[in-house]
């Protein structure tokens, strides 16, 4: 029975890394045989490549630091302050975080051009920082961290900022890096914000390169899904074993 | 009193910036695009009030959107909670091998879909169903099901098995009373994410195909809301927003409900 389980989840998980397995062999082929040109190809002669890169890079770093001093405090407030309606209000956090993309974009694309932050970076940064997700998450963890110790803190400062950093920080550490985690490869993953909200080609991100695949030549298109997937794939090697202790979701509200 | 009330204030102002920033790119826009949906066009703007709706409601294009969303919730939601059920039941109960495979399913989760739907094109030539949609669907989120709940296994402490045992409770007593109660909560909630997932799926769905106009069969909602934002047609992309949102308000705001009357 034990050797039938390990069989069968070996098998699931083959199947389950293949795509990604495959993507990597695939950059290394070029009719049919083993070669570098792909890479050759993409890092020396495609130069809209570059740019792009950076472009994503900037944009999910900021996102994520961003987020991070808007969410922490936020969710700190949720779990601390004692006034009317914030159950309700938190549940309107939960019911934002699920809507999809396609129903806030366009709210989003409307608030953008009044503030003429369209063709800006800043017009994909923005609405990204306020995404619901880590406050919610956040929120559910800290409702079981140690209330002592911010009680304990409290009779020494006054200070809000320092109870934060030395008395809760600490505590949802895990849970911080499993958002970080979260949060980064969402913003690595956008397609549609940079394909509505940016028109510059060099303000545009590595997925909307590799999405507008038939202007370059199949070469150069597994290399760039490869260097595309490594950042992501390298915080999750940091951090994936926080995301289960990290995102208790299961109880809403 | 005087400090306690005064805490309370600095707590209630830590959630000011991200009530602010929600606000303004969030729910002042979709108040706009409330407007929107209830008048003619974006020139005369004369209130036609469920004019939009009516007409949205009848249009052959979002009818067979919504059908195809509904039926990835029937057909590919059950099979994905299922599978990341026994999935996550193999990580808590089995041997350590087993739990070593854990990274191979939740790895899909942050790989970027840009990067994925190459090997994807290669592999599902033929487009005559929606198979390869709900493949990508399940491939891409196993992860984040099997993460809740295994958390949601992991989190019944032995110490109750213990007792229960010593109590004389055999194992289809304990888990029928200990463990289906304890992970009700997640299951149901990971039944209730997959679904909202389920209306994100435009993403794969459109970088597989590559294009707006996908084979019937993969037609959801998304393509029809994406096609009006190309059209620049305002009315009809912010009726079917206002109903995609009160959809999901409504299957969320279920979930809350039922699972409060779980709780009880």
């Amino acid at each position: 029975m034990r050797k039938i389980n390990a069989i069968v989840f070996t098998v699931l998980a083959l199947i389950f890394v293949l795509p990604v397995a495959a993507t990597a062999v695939f950059s290394f082929r070029a009719n049919g045989e083993f070669s570098l040109q792909g890479y050759a190809d993409l890092l020396f002669d495609c130069f809209v490549f570059y740019p792009m890169f950076w472009n994503s890079v900037l944009y999910a770093a900021v996102i994520t630091l961003v987020q991070l001093l808007v969410i922490i405090p936020c969710a700190f407030g949720f779990s601390q302050a004692r006034f009317k309606g914030r159950g309700a209000l938190f549940v309107f956090y939960i019911v934002l975080m699920m809507m999809p993309l396609q129903v806030t974009i366009l709210p989003n694309y409307v608030g953008l051009r009044d503030m003429g932050l369209i063709d800006h970076p800043l017009g994909i940064i923005l609405p990204m920082i306020f995404s619901p997700f880590g406050v919610v998450v956040m929120h559910q963890y800290m409702k079981n961290i140690d209330n002592s110790v911010i009680e304990a803190l409290r009779l020494e400062t006054n200070s809000i900022f320092r109870v934060m950093i030395t008395g809760v920080i600490p505590q949802i550490r895990v849970c911080i890096f499993a958002v970080v985690l979260f949060v980064f490869a969402d913003c690595w993953n956008m397609v549609e914000q940079p394909m509505l909200f940016l028109k510059d080609d060099g303000l545009k991100t590595l997925s909307v390169f590799i999405t507008n695949a038939q202007e370059y030549t199949g070469e150069v298109l597994f290399p760039a899904a490869v260097i595309f997937l490594v950042p992501v794939l390298i915080l999750y090697l940091f951090f994936n074993e926080n995301l289960e202790k990290g995102l208790t979701l299961g109880e809403l509200s | 009193m005087k400090k306690r009330l005064k805490w309370n204030t600095k707590c209630k102002l830590c959630l000011v910036p991200s009530l602010l920033g929600t606000a303004v790119f969030f729910v002042v826009p979709f108040l706009r695009v409330l407007y929107y949906s209830l008048i003619d066009n974006q020139f005369r703007r004369n209130f036609v009030w469920f004019g939009n709706y009516i007409e949205t409601l009848q249009n052959k294009y979002f009818l067979l959107a919504l059908k195809n969303s509904l039926l990835i919730i029937l057909i590919a939601v059950p099979i994905l909670v299922v599978l990341a059920l026994a999935i996550s039941l193999g990580f808590s109960y089995g041997i350590k091998w087993v739990r070593k495979t854990r990274f191979a399913f939740v790895l899909p989760m942050v790989i970027p879909t840009a990067s994925i739907v190459l090997i994807w094109r290669s592999v599902f030539t033929d487009s005559s169903t929606a198979l390869p949609i709900y493949l990508l669907f399940i491939w891409k989120n196993i992860g984040i099901c099997v993460v809740l709940l295994t958390a949601a296994f992991t989190s019944i402490e032995k110490s109750v098995f213990e007792a229960a045992r010593l109590d004389g409770a055999n194992s289809f007593i304990l888990h029928t009373k200990i463990t289906i109660p304890m992970i009700a909560p997640t299951v149901f909630f990971t039944v209730l994410l997959s679904i909202v997932n389920s209306f994100k799926i435009f993403k794969e769905s459109y970088l597989f195909y590559g294009t707006n106009y996908p084979p019937d069969h993969s037609y959801t909602l998304q393509y029809y809301m994406n096609n009006n934002f190309l059209k620049l047609d305002y009315q009809s992309l912010a009726t079917s927003a206002v109903l995609t949102s009160i959809l999901v308000f409504v299957i969320v705001m279920a979930g809350i409900f039922i699972q409060r009357r779980f709780d009880r």
